[in-house]
């Protein structure tokens, strides 16, 4: 097989693949420039899976069910932003919680809509003129899912947004210093609540997009440990949304290789990369004497109590 | 300070004995309520479901069995939490070190050739060393390189479930197991012995509680468990001691993976006799864990109790399957509730409602509720 | 304790009686969930069926048990009142040969394992045979001469089916190959997905599969390719491309096991030598797309067209050689065997002589892949 083909093979499907994890990791990246972790990306993911495939099933309308599974996906996250901002828990305990939490209540509420296909799944979609672009058009254009291209042109809006605009300065102040952001008049908890809501947001239409589009049917545990991978991506990306679209297609690209390379390679060693890189990338900037400066927010994990010191 | 109506809520410093268990013991029934909630919209008498749970797991020999069954992976990995969370250092990776403990006691049972009566010794002295070296690898990460340690030893759990993957299918995957993904069975000196007509591998309890005891006495009473506490409670005030950081940390986290390490060694040596499918090594036990410590709040001697109450939900879990037929993700979402009520209703442990007449002068700094 | 003692009597005693009375409790122990459509779900909907058609028998069952656990749950479903317990997975031929030696007035059936005990007896309804009918439609229709296959895990079972499937290829197309690719998962239609992907990738343009999943068959719709259904039907999830497929029916074994049971030919004592080992001939398996429905009208004029010379049956069609040989082995007296030598290993040795078939040892023990598997094949001998 010529390198072409082996590149647009794996090009095509590293973008699939990664279409959730880099749906979820810009709203996690979006949470923790706010200063707040949220561990609980698998429960959410699993809770929109579930309510996509329920309401795209139900109501025959795919794209219906993306948006149910994004507002359940912000609600489940308003648990979580209640409890850290407002009340001021542990965060990642809080993030922990609403994982066993999501995996157990979409385990309990989808009994029943297992094994069935989806009637109606997401169409794929070929941009009509780039896909004719040599090389670049089959790897990029042809035959993926709507979400993977909103995905693409969200994580520049997203990168725009944070470095570009007002609003960004105030959500990476918050997340820097937010006694600082508090003074100089920013709503610190407001913000705190939109971006984890945004958060919960994406990752479920990032759960959507699996059990709607990706493999249209829904199973208990779907997501399968993808919402571990994707704090290990946030990491990996820097905190940078424009950074999270190399980080996506490579853990995508090395997923899909451990099939490809099956005969070579023992798959498990390509499936742990993506926990290691994320290890190893924060351990060479500790190394450089960065230390925790590679992006990440000041005050991430901090809860925020005005008034205090 | 915060004013309501006649009512003063006054910030306290530390909270009170009293406090830390009332406060807890009403997040456990806060869980219990809502998930009456959940019984009765699932079509399960409430009544009904708490008493078929009570009857079959505290109302019989064998129901108290499977419970101290559950309790000792529960246990040993909730102690070394405890001292973990001690120092503040957020040893999420209880799962992995345990794993770590139950390969290693895979490979001395079947690969040292060690005699019989020491092989049992063996494995859990290297179970617990694998644990720990499992655990200090984060720490050392964050003392040296200031590397966030909830990533690194959550990040490591799942190198160390693809490590364990990698064995069983590849390099020790059983001759005898006819191609499926296990190592052979252990030698029968390599079996944990257990209590009559249980699963309770009693050697691992025993183990359990001596380490519950002995954290205990080295948080209060040895200058390890006085510098761990300060570490915790007041990293500045540590580095003006000149406590030394790394040593502190490289000890807390060779105590709590090694700890883990040995439910590890537990788990196959007393329950499955093999190693397998990591998922099916620790039904999550590493992370549960984290509940009982959390909800033990630094006391290793109150982990025995809160691991007793775990392994109580886990086996009223298996309850649910068989007798109320309601799934058992029921489980996972009691185990959230309960973690959610936890850590909301923290705050209140630190205030006390006072009556106070108006007009008394503030005493407290300007708050969020008078701005 | 006296309690415990005093419990365990009663349930001897109502174990007695039940049997006695001809009244039957079956316990289903099952490892995935009843929705996984694949292996628990046929399983249970084998249970459904027994239930309904005999008014002496009563079912439960437990569903997704994690190994090392159905000790548990055996326990608690003997404390019920069953007085038989089905365990439905490899993993846990252990406990159940304990729990047997625990409840001696029980009897126990483990499915898919090799251990026996006088109150525990095993069971395996296999596909080899089907898959063998499914290579030859695979070899047919295949246009690059590679067929793919998705398998879960590299074991006798799996190496079986593949091989017999190859063996059906090249019959029809005796330069075909079969390439491999292992999820080591029952059950992970992500991990299926992108095996099957990276297969389509490499040219494969026919798709057969073991996971418990429609994902395979999805997949290769989706590229407008032909694949073959497992374990349930699934005909529906495709119509235009599945040809055909294996379909499982348990409940022929759990038939035949329980009225034994009940009229009293099995009983606690004599189970040491009872294997069910069942095939197409007893019922137990199915070759088609859905029930009733070897192949798929849609590629029957595709079949008719490939036409091969048998050394027996002189030219025949593919779609006629199809039929000849599901006749062969379905029929009581069987007369043909896809394992029937001169059969080469891929590394050229000798493994079943000319004119003779394996024996079931040797076909449950198969370590070694044909000629013509093509990709990794984790523990093949190498001598």
């Amino acid at each position: 097989m010529d390198w072409q083909s082996w590149l647009i093979g794996i090009v095509g499907r590293a973008l699939a693949f990664g279409t959730p994890l880099l749906w979820g990791t810009l709203g996690e990246i979006y949470a923790e420039r706010a200063g707040v972790v949220n561990l609980g990306v698998e429960g959410m993911m699993i809770l929109g899976a579930f309510s996509a495939f329920a309401v795209a099933q139900s109501t025959g309308h795919p794209g219906l069910g993306i948006m149910v599974a994004a507002v359940v996906g912000g609600v489940a996250a308003l648990i979580h932003a209640f409890l850290t901002v407002t009340l001021r828990a542990n965060q990642y305990v809080s993030g922990l919680a609403l994982t066993m939490f999501g995996l157990g209540l979409a385990g309990l509420l989808g009994r029943g809509w297992e094994g069935i296909p989806l009637r109606q799944p997401l169409p794929d979609v070929t941009i009509p003129g780039l896909a004719k672009i040599p090389l670049l058009g089959p790897m990029l254009f042809e035959g993926q899912s709507i979400l993977t291209y909103a995905g693409l042109i969200l994580a520049v809006v997203l990168w725009i947004i944070l470095y570009r605009t007002r609003w960004g300065i105030s959500i990476r102040s918050v997340g820097e210093s937010p006694a600082t952001a508090d003074a100089l008049g920013v709503n610190v908890f407001l913000i705190r609540y939109l971006c984890v809501m945004f958060g919960g947001v994406l990752a479920g239409v990032a759960g959507g997009f699996l059990s709607v589009d990706y493999r249209p049917s829904w199973t208990e545990g779907m997501t399968a440990g993808m919402g571990w991978i994707v704090i290990a991506l946030t990491i990996f990306a820097a905190w940078d949304p424009l950074q999270a679209i190399g980080g996506a297609l490579l853990f995508g690209a090395l997923y899909h290789l451990s099939y490809r390379l099956q005969a070579w390679l023992p798959p498990e060693l390509l499936k742990l990369m993506p926990y290691a890189f994320a290890i190893l990338v924060l351990a060479i900037a500790g190394l450089g004497g960065a230390g925790r400066r590679r992006g990440a927010p000041g005050a991430l994990g901090v809860p925020y109590a005005r008034g205090e010191k | 300070m915060k004013r309501v109506g006649p009512f003063v809520l006054e910030r306290r410093l530390a909270p009170s004995r009293a406090a830390v268990i009332g406060v807890s013991v009403l997040a456990v029934l806060a869980a219990l309520l809502v998930m009456a909630i959940i019984f009765w919209g699932y079509g399960v008498s409430p009544w009904h479901a708490y008493a078929t749970i009570a009857k079959s797991t505290l109302g019989s020999r064998y129901g108290l069995m499977e419970i101290l069954r559950r309790t000792i992976p529960l246990l040993l990995c909730g102690v070394g939490l405890v001292i973990a969370f001690r120092s503040q250092f957020w040893n999420i990776g209880a799962e992995g070190q345990l794993l770590a403990g139950a390969v290693a006691a895979t490979g001395v049972a079947l690969y040292s050739g060690i005699p019989a009566p020491w092989l049992l010794p063996t494995m859990f002295v290297v179970g617990f060393l694998a644990g720990a070296v499992w655990g200090i690898i984060p720490a050392f990460l964050k003392v040296k390189l200031r590397v966030n340690d909830v990533i690194t030893t959550l990040m490591m759990n799942y190198i160390m479930i693809y490590i364990v993957e990698w064995l069983i299918h590849g390099p020790w995957k059983g001759p005898t197991m006819r191609g499926f993904a296990y190592t052979d069975t252990f030698p029968k000196a390599a079996w944990l012995p257990t209590l009559p007509l249980s699963r309770v591998h009693w050697p691992t309890l025993v183990i359990g509680l001596v380490a519950a005891v002995l954290a205990a006495f080295i948080l209060a009473r040895t200058r390890l468990g006085y510098e761990i506490r300060v570490v915790g409670e007041s990293p500045d005030a540590a580095r003006y001691a000149g406590i030394n950081f790394l040593r502190v940390s490289l000890w807390v986290m060779i105590l709590s993976g090694g700890l883990a390490g040995l439910a590890g060694v537990g788990e196959v040596g007393g329950i499955h006799h093999k190693l397998l499918s990591p998922v099916q090594v620790s039904v999550g036990y590493g992370y549960t864990a984290i509940i009982v410590a959390w909800l033990a709040r630094g006391s290793p001697i109150a982990a025995i109790m809160t691991a007793a109450l775990f392994g109580l939900i886990f086996a009223a879990g298996d309850v649910i399957k068989v007798a109320l037929r309601m799934p058992f993700q029921v489980t996972g979402v009691f185990n959230g509730l309960i973690l959610f009520f936890l850590i909301g209703v923290e705050l209140l442990m630190y205030w006390r409602v006072r009556l106070a007449p108006k007009g008394e002068r503030w005493t407290g700094k300007a708050g969020s509720s008078e701005s | 304790m006296r309690r415990l003692v005093a419990s365990l009597f009663v349930v001897a005693v109502l174990g007695l009686v039940g049997l006695a009375a001809g009244n039957i409790k079956a316990g289903f122990i099952y490892v995935g969930p009843i929705g996984d459509y694949g292996w628990t779900f046929a399983h249970d909907q084998a249970r459904q069926i027994v239930d309904e058609e005999f008014d002496w028998l009563e079912t439960v069952y437990v569903e997704s048990v994690p190994e090392g656990q159905a000790g548990t749950f055996i326990d608690q479903l003997v404390a019920q009142g069953c007085n038989v317990i089905f365990t439905t997975s490899f993993g846990f031929m252990d406990e159940t040969i304990e729990a047997a030696a625990r409840y001696p007035n029980v009897i126990f059936a483990h499915c898919s394992g090799f251990k026996r005990a006088p109150n525990s007896a095993t069971y395996m309804a296999d596909f080899y045979q089907v898959y063998y009918l499914n290579g030859l439609m695979a070899g047919a229709l295949t246009k690059s001469g590679k067929i793919g296959y998705v398998g879960a895990f590299p074991i006798p079972e799996l190496k079986r089916h593949i091989n017999a499937f190859t063996i059906g290829v090249r019959t029809v197309n005796p330069n075909a190959e079969v390439h491999v690719r292992w999820i080591y998962e029952w059950f992970n239609p992500a991990a299926a997905k992108e095996a099957a992907e990276a297969l389509i990738a490499e040219g494969c343009d026919v798709f057969a599969f073991t996971e418990d999943s429609p994902t395979v068959v999805q997949v290769a719709a989706e590229h407008g390719l032909p694949s073959f259904g497992h374990y349930s039907p699934m005909y529906d999830f495709a119509p235009e491309y599945v040809v055909s497929g294996q379909i499982v029916h348990w409940e022929a074994i759990y038939r035949d096991f329980l009225m034994k049971v009940h009229d009293g030919i099995y009983n606690p004592t004599n189970l040491q030598h009872v294997d069910y080992w069942w095939l197409l001939s007893q019922g137990a398996v199915e070759v088609g797309a859905k029930p009733g429905m070897v192949i798929n009208p849609a590629f029957e004029d595709d079949l008719k067209a490939v036409v091969v010379n048998d050394p027996m049956l002189g030219e025949i069609s593919v779609y006629d050689l199809v039929m000849t040989r599901l006749h062969q082995m379905g029929d009581p007296g069987v007369t043909y065997d896809p394992f029937q030598g001169p059969i080469y290993d891929r590394q050229g040795k000798l493994r079943v002589p000319e004119g003779c078939w394996l024996s079931a040892d040797s076909l449950v023990t198969m370590e070694w892949a044909v000629e013509g598997v093509v990709g990794p094949w984790p523990g093949e001998p190498t001598e």
